[in-house]
């Protein structure tokens, strides 16, 4: 399995490497991702290959970034598609204004666009003269179930904070928002909200400085799990069972937190068939469907413990 | 013959202990004015609870500062050490996680392929640096994407989770409120004073920071003590991952990204020149109390994640501003 792994993301560094996207008459699809060095992401790489192997009906080429923010790559990448000559170009763009110059260049070259995971600003679109429609999961309601979890728990009054992802990414900023819905809705006590920028040891030691300031923090939520967990560890040395946690992502780590309660919840949006979904709406395009429109909601669920 | 070569081209070779005790003073003055100050103005800086926070939360970057202060005491830079942190972190969270291995054997074999990948890693880029005289900013540049590579490569970018109980016990382990990892880092602290102070190794660092070639010329191999500072960074970075995993019972490959900044940041906040030369392992436990008090009371405080960046960088620029007059006026 991890051979297969390995040889198939052999396979497309080759065939990107080469340049000949056409082998033969199957469609073509580049589908282009945020970091790879994220959980998330690599899941979801690992979902669009075995979903390219099942249907064999297209042909895969994956390119990732080197970090969250280098979307410099990302732009290349588009370049280099359309030069190739792709049917199809599925992206989950690095930065929502900064991608739509070139996507709209790739539309004009007759390529199919189909934007995932993170919706382009609108204001950008209308500016470009562009109509793509986004399929992806909404982020800000995903939180939104998390903190409704967390309120119903706490009852009006409960005092939360807020552990946020890195400022300025639009999935923080969605799930920040989803988050301070909750606390509207709940009459909950916002008492701190700090970026950890997605990372353990940092939500660790943030979630320490916090509860210290504020001793009497009823519920925490972390807009990723990675940062749930810091904020597990850091009650666990505090010695504190009486805090309630919810995350966001279902990592596989923060499995065993949930069933034995040092968690409350986490929101699983299904990453690994993301990409796969969204190369099945491509495809139908390419084959002559309708355009798609609007918001096509990808699936989010809360997971909490049975 | 040797010894006297040493002292000429080791000028501050007599007043070192005077001067650094002076400069050690005043860093600790301004540790101690930040302390008075967030004391005051805030209600639970110097609780107990809270120290331990702050000891817990400086110690990876303390382990990290104490390996970094050797490479820049020769005139070089590490930047590779998050990375290596990471890739070291990961090693050990495969090894650890391997089937078939009772708790200690397993905690054990964690310890050992966690020092030995940082130690290779330092190693390579010592050895790399040394031989062909080549910048160690660039060499250890290139590391830092090798080794966060590996680490996302060994890992598959998966977080490594399930360690045994009694790693997980030693992360939060206290002796009288002192976590028992920061006294790891303060071991690590007193041994590297010793040896940069009491043995020949030792003096022999400050002596290539100074003028490497006149401690060639007095018949040593610079090659190996160089190598020997780029390694001795880079067993640090395996500690620190230890320390890593213990203290959050996973191994992460997006670890301490931006760590060797915070350690770079404290050794030169803890006055050792970037020049080399001239500095000591002291300052850095001192640097690194700063930057961890800082962070942690400037949160107490309750100041947005925005100021407290800026104003972490205004201290560090303050920090080097104030070290170019005390290198002025010790020169006089």
């Amino acid at each position: 399995m991890k051979l297969l792994k390995i040889a198939a993301a052999a396979a497309t560094g080759l065939a990107l490497l080469a340049g000949t996207a056409q082998a033969d008459d199957k469609p073509v699809v580049g589908l282009i991702m945020k970091s790879l060095a994220n959980e998330f992401f690599q899941n979801m790489m690992a979902g669009a290959q075995a979903h390219e192997e099942k249907r064999g009906d297209y042909k895969l080429l994956a390119v990732g970034m080197q970090n969250e923010t280098d979307f410099e790559s990302q732009i290349n990448a588009v370049e280099n598609f359309i030069t190739q000559g792709v049917d199809a170009i599925v992206v989950a763009p690095a930065d929502s204004r900064a991608m739509v110059r070139p996507l709209k260049k790739a539309m004009e070259a007759g390529i199919v666009v189909v934007n995932f995971d993170v919706a382009l600003d609108a204001e950008a679109k209308k500016q470009q003269n562009i109509e793509l429609a986004f399929v992806g999961p909404d982020n800000r309601g995903g939180a939104k179930l998390a903190g409704d979890a967390l309120g119903k728990k706490l009852g009006a009054g409960g005092k939360v904070v807020i552990i946020e992802g890195n400022p300025g990414a639009d999935n923080a900023n969605e799930r920040r928002l989803g988050f301070e819905d909750s606390v509207a809705e709940f009459e909950l006590e916002l008492l701190d909200s700090r970026t950890a920028h997605w990372e353990t040891e940092e939500a660790n030691t943030v979630f320490s400085n916090m509860l210290t300031a504020h001793p009497d923090i009823q519920g925490v939520m972390a807009a990723n799990d990675s940062m749930a967990i810091g904020v597990v560890k850091a009650l666990e040395s505090a010695g504190r069972d009486d805090i309630i946690v919810v995350g966001f992502d279902n990592i596989p780590a923060v499995s065993p937190m949930i069933s034995d309660g040092r968690m409350l919840a986490t929101v699983d949006q299904f990453g690994t068939d993301m990409a796969a979904n969204s190369i099945d709406l491509a495809l139908e395009v390419v084959k002559g469907g309708p355009q798609l429109e609007g918001w096509v909601k990808t699936p989010i669920e809360l997971v909490v413990a049975n | 013959m040797t010894t006297q070569v040493l002292s000429e081209t080791m000028p501050n070779a007599t007043r070192f202990s005077v001067r650094t005790a002076l400069q050690n003073a005043g860093i600790g003055l301004a540790l101690l004015a930040l302390i008075l100050f967030f004391s005051v103005f805030t209600e639970h800086f110097l609780t107990p609870n809270n120290i331990t926070n702050i000891l817990t939360q400086i110690t990876i970057n303390l382990v990290l500062a104490v390996g970094m202060t050797f490479v820049i005491l020769i005139g070089g830079i590490d930047l590779s050490v998050g990375s290596v942190m990471a890739f070291a972190a990961v090693v050990a969270g495969k090894a650890i996680t391997l089937p078939g291995f009772g708790p200690a054997e397993a905690i054990a074999l964690a310890v050992v392929a966690a020092t030995l990948t940082g130690v290779a890693c330092g190693m390579i880029n010592g050895v790399i640096s040394a031989y062909w005289a080549l910048p160690s900013f660039i060499i250890t540049l290139g590391m830092l994407n090798i080794a966060r590579g590996a680490a996302l490569q060994v890992s598959e970018a998966q977080t490594i989770y399930s360690f045994p109980y009694a790693f997980e016990e030693f992360g939060s382990a206290m002796i009288y409120g002192v976590p028992v990892v920061f006294l790891v880092a303060l071991l690590l602290v007193l041994v590297a004073w010793f040896v940069l102070n009491f043995t020949v190794f030792g003096r022999l660092l400050y002596g290539i920071g100074n003028n490497e070639e006149a401690v060639r010329l007095a018949g040593h191999s610079v090659y190996w003590y160089k190598v020997a500072a780029f390694t001795i960074c880079g067993f640090t970075a395996g500690i620190a991952a230890i320390v890593y995993m213990a203290r959050l019972n996973i191994s992460s490959p997006i670890a301490g990204i931006g760590f060797e900044l915070n350690a770079i940041a404290a050794v030169i906040i803890g006055g050792t020149s970037l020049s080399g030369g001239r500095g000591s392992v002291i300052g850095t436990l001192l640097g690194a109390f700063i930057i961890g008090v800082l962070a942690n009371g400037l949160i107490l405080i309750g100041l947005s994640d925005f100021m407290r960046q800026m104003i972490t960088g205004v201290v560090i620029i303050v920090a080097v501003v104030l070290d170019h007059y005390r290198a002025k006026y010790a020169s006089k």
